[in-house]
């Protein structure tokens, strides 16, 4: 004969894949959503820090013509102009003709080969650029010029280099960090963070609905007085909700990181490939089970909550304290580049899955402690369903209106 | 004839809310729906539970159901006690209240073998009473129409239908006509009849006369958590109508308060 426990699993499971329209605010549109948004993001920011396109126009007084070849000529277009013209050409930063303007001291130049080391900072030329800081445009050729000017500074003043190299490559001799170690550094920072909120809005997006709705709409007392044992009906119900969260959490979680290439262009250089090439299949089975484990988890706590909510509502507002948690758990350990190595941290919910995960991405994992995290997280799960089997057999909380 | 129901004394207190304080204008935190309440029912019976509302009917009939426990006392049903067997009881009644709805997203079709399978009925069985039910309450028309989809009138044949499944010897029912329309009353009051020809026992509550003095063997007349009387229609209607009988004793209990 059937188990109770499949049956529920298995209406659970026809309820969530036969309306579609569960089905895509649960699975496809957070996925989507993520994917959309953060590729727009992306792209918005790429578009604001890259000012190529247009050559910045710079008005500049007693500019030398040393100073003038050393910036590229494509991108700064230069308009020499009269010290009294300044106040005129000032008024027309804000209405966007100029992105700066350059006031150079007279001989410039010769005060520059004249220069001294430990001149006093009072005699030294002062360049003044007046920039607008309401516009993106005049901000980052503000701070794009400074750089220039900067370089020019030091090579006057030149008396050491670092990490000096020819090239980028030349460059990369100074890191000693591999290649996988700096990438898993990375990924290590961001995503448990995003993989622990992703799979715990997963959860809340649905267990309440099929807990506290039932309880709300009466369905559940007409299951409560079949002769199903309550443990069989809880458990079909969590290992359901279990599945679909996992699958919400997938869904989350492969818009977060096919939008990675367009959100994190620049750092994705930085730490030379953003990839999973350098992990092992043992960190890939580490990592799901993890998961699973923290999604049981997750699942059973907001079942319990959503169990003594008396409406989807009401269960709605309980989980929230909850994502705060979650929250802050994660953003604590977000800059942690290596996971925790005492076992007693292994014992703590959702603080454990997010430990193991920062191990896992960053190669610190210790066994023992995956080890611990993960029968912590059963024990807790196992608690829960004791608690949840309670609770179902008490007339109280079952049918409290 | 074999008593297949026993009711010894019991009784069901519930705490108040400060709100429903209010509502009953009283301090008393607790409220006592049923006090020591006995009864039986023998097999082949349609029992009739009469009272305002209020008066505790669909506790008692819950606590028959096992959705809640008594606090005091005990209910043996066909040999299992409700306080020790809950599941066990279960297996044994089908229970129809109000209260008990069904998934809105579901068919008939499909919530008939979901209880069907919680029932541990076999296929074969499953089908042929599947048929058979389906067909004497015109539910196959709508069949694989969402619960959703259905009127008030259609919803409760469902719910009658799923909580038969399992084809039970004792039937509880409470209020079996309340919401329905006319036509639908009298395709239940007669299945009930049937019900009763094919050897089950039927538990009903009503504040309706007309029902209990057309289907029921016996009756019991409960008033404020306690049983009144309880004995054969036909001996309590011997003087004077059911309902003369009722507000006889209505009064005599509550008269000072009315």
């Amino acid at each position: 004969m059937k188990n109770g426990t499949l049956i529920i699993f298995k209406k659970e499971l026809a309820r969530f894949f036969g309306d579609r329209r569960l089905l895509f605010t649960t699975v496809i549109m957070p996925g989507l959503l993520i994917f959309v948004m953060y590729s727009i993001m992306g792209n918005a920011m790429t578009s604001m820090l890259d000012t190529s396109d247009e050559a910045c126009k710079i008005a500049a007084v007693n500019m030398p013509s040393a100073i003038e070849s050393i910036f590229p000529k494509e991108n700064y277009e230069f308009t020499e102009i009269d010290g009294s013209e300044l106040d005129d050409a000032k008024e027309k930063l804000s209405e966007k003709e100029y992105d700066l303007c350059m006031v150079f001291p007279e001989n410039f130049e010769k005060s520059l080969t004249d220069y001294q080391p430990g001149q006093n900072a009072d005699s030294v030329p002062n360049v003044e650029i007046y920039y607008y800081s309401a516009s993106i445009s005049s901000s980052n050729a503000y701070s794009s010029a400074r750089d220039i000017l900067d370089g020019v500074e030091q090579q006057i003043s030149n008396v050491f280099n670092i990490n000096f190299a020819e090239s980028a490559e030349d460059m990369a001799k100074y890191d000693v960090a591999t290649e996988a170690e700096a990438s898993g550094t990375f990924l290590a920072m961001i995503l448990p963070m995003l993989l622990m909120m992703l799979m715990y809005s997963s959860c809340a997006a649905l267990a309440p609905e099929s807990i506290a709705g039932e309880k709300e709409r009466g369905t559940i007392a007409t299951l409560l007085i079949t002769p199903v044992p309550r443990n069989q009906i809880i458990l079909g119900k969590i290992l359901a909700l279990s599945v679909m969260a996992l699958l919400g959490g997938l869904s989350s979680f492969l818009g977060t990181f096919l939008s990675m290439p367009a959100l994190l262009g620049d750092v994705d250089d930085a730490v030379g490939g953003l990839s999973g090439e350098y992990y092992m299949f043992t960190d890939y089975v580490w990592l799901i089970v993890i998961i699973l484990v923290t999604v049981m988890f997750f699942v059973t706590i907001i079942s319990v909550l959503s169990t003594l909510a008396k409406s989807v509502k009401e269960a709605s507002t309980l989980v929230m304290p909850l994502m705060i948690v979650v929250m802050v758990a994660s953003f604590a350990s977000m800059y942690a580049s290596n996971a925790k190595e005492e076992i007693y941290w292994y014992f703590i919910p959702i603080y454990n899955s997010i430990q193991s995960m920062i191990g896992i991405f960053s190669f610190s994992i210790a066994p023992v402690n995956m080890a611990a995290a993960i029968m912590s997280n059963i024990a807790f799960t196992l608690i829960g369903l004791v608690v949840l089997t309670k609770l179902f057999g008490s007339e109280k909380v079952m049918f409290s209106k | 004839m074999k008593e297949i129901l026993k009711v010894s004394e019991i009784s069901k207190t519930f705490r108040l809310s400060s709100k429903q304080q209010k509502i009953e204008k009283t301090d008393r935190k607790t409220k006592t729906a049923v006090e020591k309440l006995s009864f039986s029912a023998y097999e082949g019976e349609i029992f009739g539970l009469l009272g305002p509302n209020g008066a505790g009917k669909t506790t008692t009939l819950r606590m028959l159901a096992t959705l809640i426990r008594p606090d005091e006392g005990d209910a043996v049903i066909d040999g299992v006690s409700v306080m020790k067997q809950p599941e066990e009881v279960r297996k044994k009644i089908g229970f129809l209240t109000s209260e008990l709805k069904l998934e809105d997203f579901f068919t008939p079709d499909f919530l008939f073998d979901f209880f069907s399978d919680l029932h541990k009925v076999p296929d074969e069985i499953r089908l042929k009473r599947k048929d058979e039910l389906f067909e004497k309450f015109g539910i196959d028309k709508f069949a694989q129409v969402k619960v959703a989809n259905l009127s008030t009138g259609m919803k409760q044949k469902v719910s009658l239908v799923v909580s038969l499944v399992h084809d039970p010897d004792i039937i509880i029912f409470d209020e079996p006509t309340n919401g329905l329309d006319v036509i639908t009353a009298k395709v239940v009051t007669d299945f009930l009849l049937e019900l009763k020809s094919r050897g089950k026992t039927v538990i009903v509550s009503t504040h309706i006369f007309s029902l209990i003095e057309k289907i029921c063997d016996r009756v019991g007349i409960i008033i404020d958590g306690k049983m009144a009387v309880c004995d054969d229609l036909k001996k309590i209607t011997e003087e004077k109508s059911l309902e003369d009988v009722f507000f006889d004793l209505y009064f005599e209990r509550k008269g000072d308060e009315i």
